[in-house]
């Protein structure tokens, strides 16, 4: 589904990305720990071209993104993304922030909008809130919204850039519920954490990104219980405690 | 009181010229140029924001050029230069010069208020109305610039302030505003005091029941968040 060749990733003199290289099948949920400044948010931000790749290839269903004249406004209405500081649009309400893409890109009519806002919400649990400004939103709440604002484009695949870092511990666990729920009904995942009970328990893979390239990739049990290499080793010594 | 009723509503000399009707004729073109000259800014300065945005330096080199000029000199040169040599040929007159030039000095000013505005957006708006699929100029539309209004609106009121009050200077080119009206009053009565503190109190009433509109405005604004 997702194709990354040899991508690399600068900035000025800093090179963040050194070469990665990753195949991420259809349905596949992939989570991405490793340090911070490792470049693990910066490759998941190449994805939809939030970053510009220096070099390197990355092609979607076929499609090279990272191409001369590919439509990136196209690509990115099938690649949802989910912040860490959500980015909900505060003059909007609850269901204003996910009718608004469908609806400007013409996809959906105002009505058809409407009632998929509904059922993400419901989905979300939080039906309750659709008229409800931002603002007067938890922490939780927003990310859960961005969501259901990110799922309303219909993506094939969803990126998640630490969904959860920003919140409230006791709002964590909302979040996560949301992100499995999706996980088992086949969406293809990508998600940069630091929850590594969550990656243990949802993803099929895990890759452990160290200085701006994958050091190992492989399922949770494999690399939680076994790392192969030192670094993986040292990295997960400190924060599995 | 005498000199308030020489001042204000005596003849003073021989062309039997009356203080008050002088002082509300200068209000008037003090209140018709910062009028019109926050219209005429306005247009320039959304035009030269659009300009300085733009990814070409074929458009960004003018606008920039433009605001540096602007604020880098003093508006009464600039008024001066406009009225005595630029606009020299042209039948434009005194008030018409005002305008044009206290709207062009406005318009740099304002550029930069609808620069910064748009600026304090955060930037993860951007990217998360981008990472829907939205084009730039739907960004721009839909999620950018009703949030820039809020941080705009009360800037852009503060410049008008400030142009009413940079206004006084339409003297140099021959206009008789507030400022002036009050000069001329001065110096045929020889009385300094009356005319001064009425066009001072003029002036500070309008700015303060500007200002209290303007807060308002802000609280109203507000209400949303």
């Amino acid at each position: 589904m997702i194709k990354i060749n040899q991508l690399y990733k600068s900035y000025g003199d800093v090179e963040v990305l050194k070469g990665i290289s990753e195949h991420i099948k259809s349905g596949e949920v992939v989570s991405v720990i490793g340090p911070s400044g490792s470049g693990k948010s910066t490759f998941l931000r190449c994805m939809n071209l939030l970053e510009m790749p220096t070099s390197g290839d990355i092609i979607i269903e076929g499609e090279s993104i990272s191409a001369k004249g590919a439509s990136v406004d196209d690509l990115r209405q099938k690649v949802g993304m989910v912040f860490q500081n959500f980015n909900l649009f505060p003059h909007k309400t609850v269901k204003q922030n996910i009718t608004l893409a469908p609806i400007k890109l013409g996809l959906m009519t105002a009505k058809e909008a409407d009632d998929k806002a509904l059922e993400l919400l419901a989905m979300v649990g939080l039906t309750d809130k659709r008229d409800a400004y931002p603002s007067s939103l938890s922490g939780g709440q927003k990310q859960r919204v961005a969501i259901a604002r990110a799922l309303a484009m219909q993506p094939d695949i969803m990126l998640f850039d630490e969904p959860t870092s920003a919140l409230d511990p006791e709002m964590v666990g909302d979040v996560l519920d949301v992100m499995k729920s999706l996980a088992k009904r086949g969406m293809t995942m990508v998600i940069v954490t630091h929850e590594m009970g969550f990656a243990r328990e949802v993803s099929d893979r895990v890759i452990f990104i160290d200085g701006g390239n994958i050091v190992e990739s492989g399922t949770p049990e494999d690399l939680f219980s076994a790392p192969k290499h030192s670094r993986t080793r040292a990295f997960l010594s400190k924060v599995l405690r | 009181m005498d000199t308030i009723y020489t001042s204000l509503f005596a003849p003073i000399g021989d062309d039997g010229l009356i203080g008050g009707l002088l002082i509300l004729e200068g209000l008037k073109s003090t209140l018709t140029v910062t009028f019109f000259a926050m219209i005429l800014g306005a247009v320039l300065g959304v035009a030269t924001t659009f300009m300085k945005m733009s990814d070409h330096w074929f458009w960004r080199w003018p606008a920039n050029l433009y605001v540096g000029v602007i604020r880098g000199t003093p508006v009464v040169i600039q008024l001066v230069i406009l009225y005595f040599i630029v606009l020299s040929a042209l039948d434009v007159g005194v008030i018409g010069a005002a305008i044009i030039a206290f709207g062009l000095n406005s318009g740099a000013y304002i550029s930069e208020i609808i620069r910064a505005g748009i600026q304090a957006v955060d930037k993860g708006q951007t990217e998360a109305a981008r990472s829907l699929g939205l084009s730039q100029r739907q960004t721009m539309q839909e999620v950018i610039l009703p949030q820039a209004i809020k941080n705009i609106l009360p800037a852009l009121g503060n410049e008008f302030i400030v142009l009413l009050k940079e206004t006084a200077v339409i003297g140099f080119i021959g206009g008789v505003d507030l400022m002036r009206a009050g000069e001329i009053i001065r110096s045929r009565t020889f009385e300094a005091e009356v005319p001064l503190f009425t066009c001072a109190l003029i002036y500070l009433v309008l700015t303060y029941g500007f200002t209290f509109m303007l807060s308002k405005l802000e609280l109203r604004l507000k209400q949303s968040d």
